[in-house]
């Protein structure tokens, strides 16, 4: 039982981290909180539903499912990663300079858009995937870990392995740190801020991307609201491993999912949700700044 | 300042004009028909509107009743009880005659008051929580069956075809869901051992963790107070973790869209419900209609075309939009329906409600009993 939890609690903690790494990132640059992150989430799960339909019609996974879902995450990547540069440079860029308010409520008003958006062009009936993997897994240490819990949690691991790299080895990942530290001195020293910026936007998107696609395979079902308590969530895991800090948003979604789970299976299901929220404030209580995250040194 | 004045002058005139547009025709007779039309239980409501309006539209046809012309007035619930309320509202302010809806029994049930309140006459085709009609309003009718007849049916069914020594017992906490489970939990007694009972929180993607507490506990068998949404994700992610014992469950869960969610998981999965209409005689017209403005008919479509007509039959009969006076013919009488003959007893219940088992077998359902 407690092996089959500490499963099921990983691979819905993956699905949380991803989307968490989207907000802690723009958050780390800009310290503005995209609300509409959730809403990238709810897009790349509908591209996903898409992009499998159109593959299945052309009777690719009977062919090769791996390559039908390499396609289908990297389409959803695709897409979602314009999406997501394309909402900083309507919703945010305009407004870098204003108050700090500003860009925060341009952040609700485009996750409205985005919702009514997918609300209207796709309808508000819940869309549902026929399972795609079998159903029977494979057994380890008494817990069951179904095909897609294995591509779930050997996926987001194997990406935010990249992700690390990319921030630590590469030009624009320095660029990226640099920018967070300082946006102004970065600016001065010749970085390209407003790249930098469009690049975090791109890779926080894609990553909710593969989340979206990933939750749609794991229950087959989605919906135009799917992305609202998704992104509370995902953003709740951002603050309790310490906002701004990478590993501490990947170590704050694995918790939150963990705690969920255990919660839900040993003190109540009903009150499943409730449980995210109760540490995060007793987090927040303890320890302001998170799990993993610095003290601030207040920015302004 | 003056110019918020100026916005709210517009705002007045706007609301004003909108309130003109509601006023009333008296050359037509409206009849509701409400249930969930949008969100994840939309096909339910979907298809009680349907059946509604082609029952409406045959009465037009044959040049409406007592001399005009009927409309079907459709309300989105959206299965959500205050929604609910406020549909019930509009169709008050609209004067309507009679309600075919609503669909969930957490809507009928405080609706209800509202119709009967306001002398409304209101027929759920699908609501089956009992107390519906244990309020002692004579307007409120439905013609399906109730939950603790349908919590007997499946505790009968379980305790002699599958006989369990241990069951588990969860429900969505609605009051059809939490309902159903607690009459087949009553019925069940205490000829199995009931392991697990508890409630799963409707919408939430995630069961695993609620499963895998009931798997540890080893029952052979577990029983969901619920719909179809939710029935599909259970039986989709019981398998996951290797739990392989059968779910019982009730009519909400019937509905193919419980087995395009659930896909190979749903097969085995046993189900309470009305007999098959497509081997009766009398449902043959109301199928091929359907089927050709509609396509094939939900499992309550029938239900909601006879509760139209029933509606319809009465005011034609007693020549009246008094919805006391329709009410009192509509207890009294037999009426022979698409469903067959449909009877009601002092509650407003069916005097019969004929449920039995299906299971499902190749990716469809089929009556097993």
């Amino acid at each position: 039982m407690f092996s089959q939890q500490l499963i099921n609690g990983l691979a819905l903690g993956a699905v949380y981290a991803l989307i968490a790494l989207g907000y802690t990132m723009v958050y780390g640059i800009l310290q503005l909180i995209n609300f509409a992150h959730g809403e990238v989430y709810m897009l790349g799960a509908y591209l996903g539903i898409i992009v499998l339909g159109l593959l299945t019609a052309a009777g690719l996974p009977a062919y090769s499912l791996a390559l039908t879902l390499f396609l289908t995450v990297l389409v959803s990547m695709f897409f979602c990663a314009a999406y997501g540069a394309a909402i900083e440079r309507v919703a945010y860029r305009p407004l870098r300079k204003a108050v700090k308010l500003a860009p925060l409520i341009s952040a609700v008003g485009m996750s409205i858009i985005l919702q009514n958006f997918v609300m209207l062009a796709q309808g508000k009936e819940y869309k549902n995937l026929s399972p795609l993997f079998p159903s029977e897994g494979f057994t380890v240490f008494g817990a069951n870990v179904s095909p897609v819990q294995a591509f779930i949690l050997s996926a987001s691991i194997l990406l935010m392995i990249v992700l690390n790299l990319f921030i630590a080895k590469t030009r624009i990942g320095k660029a990226m740190r640099a920018t967070s530290q300082d946006r102004v001195m970065a600016g001065l020293v010749g970085i390209n801020i407003n790249q930098v910026i469009s690049v975090t936007f791109m890779i926080g998107s894609a990553l909710a991307a593969v989340a979206g696609v990933m939750v749609t395979l794991y229950y087959g079902v989605a919906h135009f609201f799917m992305g609202y308590l998704a992104g509370i969530k995902a953003f709740t895991a951002a603050v309790l491993g310490g906002i701004g800090s990478i590993p501490g948003a990947m170590l704050g979604g694995f918790m939150l999912g963990l705690i969920e789970n255990f919660g839900a299976s040993y003190v109540s299901s009903v009150y499943k949700d409730a449980f995210a929220f109760l540490i995060l404030i007793i987090t927040l209580i303890i320890r302001p700044s998170g799990l993993l995250g610095q003290k601030s040194l207040d920015k302004g | 300042m003056r110019r918020y004045a100026k916005y709210a002058f517009i705002m007045f005139v706007a609301i004003l004009s909108s309130l003109g547009c509601a006023r009333q025709d008296d050359n037509v007779i409206n009849i509701g028909a409400a249930g969930p039309m949008t969100g994840d239980q939309s096909k339910m409501g979907m298809d009680l509107k349907n059946a509604v309006e082609l029952a409406v539209a045959e009465w037009n046809e044959k040049g409406g009743v007592l001399g005009k012309k009927i409309v079907m007035l459709a309300g989105d619930d959206q299965a959500d009880p205050k929604q609910a309320v406020s549909i019930a509202n509009k169709f008050i302010n609209q004067k309507a005659v009679a309600l075919v809806g609503h669909w969930n029994s957490s809507c009928s049930i405080p609706a209800s008051k509202y119709y009967n309140d306001s002398n409304m006459v209101m027929i759920s085709p699908a609501t089956t929580n009992p107390q519906l009609t244990l309020q002692g309003f004579k307007n409120v009718f439905r013609v399906c069956g109730t939950d603790d007849q349908q919590g007997r049916i499946a505790a009968e069914f379980v305790l002699k075809t599958l006989r369990p020594k241990k069951i588990a017992i969860i429900h969505d906490k609605t009051a059809y869901g939490q309902g159903l489970a607690d009459y087949f939990k009553k019925a069940i007694g205490d000829k199995a051992e009931v392991v697990y009972y508890g409630g799963i929180i409707q919408r939430d993607p995630d069961y695993k963790a609620v499963l895998t507490t009931i798997k540890e506990n080893k029952p052979e068998l577990y029983f969901f107070g619920g719909i179809y949404p939710e029935a599909g994700r259970l039986v989709r992610q019981a398998k996951e973790i290797g739990m392989n014992i059968p779910m019982m469950t009730g009519d909400g869960v019937f509905d193919p869209t419980f087995i395009s969610i659930a896909g190979k998981a749903a097969e085995g999965t046993y189900v309470t419900f009305g007999k098959e209409p497509a081997g009766l005689a009398s449902a043959q017209s109301f199928i091929q209609k359907y089927k050709a403005r509609y396509g094939d008919p939900g499992p309550y479509s029938i239900y909601a075309y006879d509760a139209a007509n029933i509606i319809l039959t009465a005011i034609k009969e007693t020549g009246s939009t008094d919805g006391a006076r329709i009410a009192e013919y509509v207890s009294k009488t037999t009426f022979h329906g698409a469903f067959g003959d449909i009877s009601f007893d002092t509650n407003g219940d069916v005097t019969k409600a004929p449920y039995v088992v299906w299971q499902v077998k190749d990716g469809k359902f089929q009556q097993i009993q």
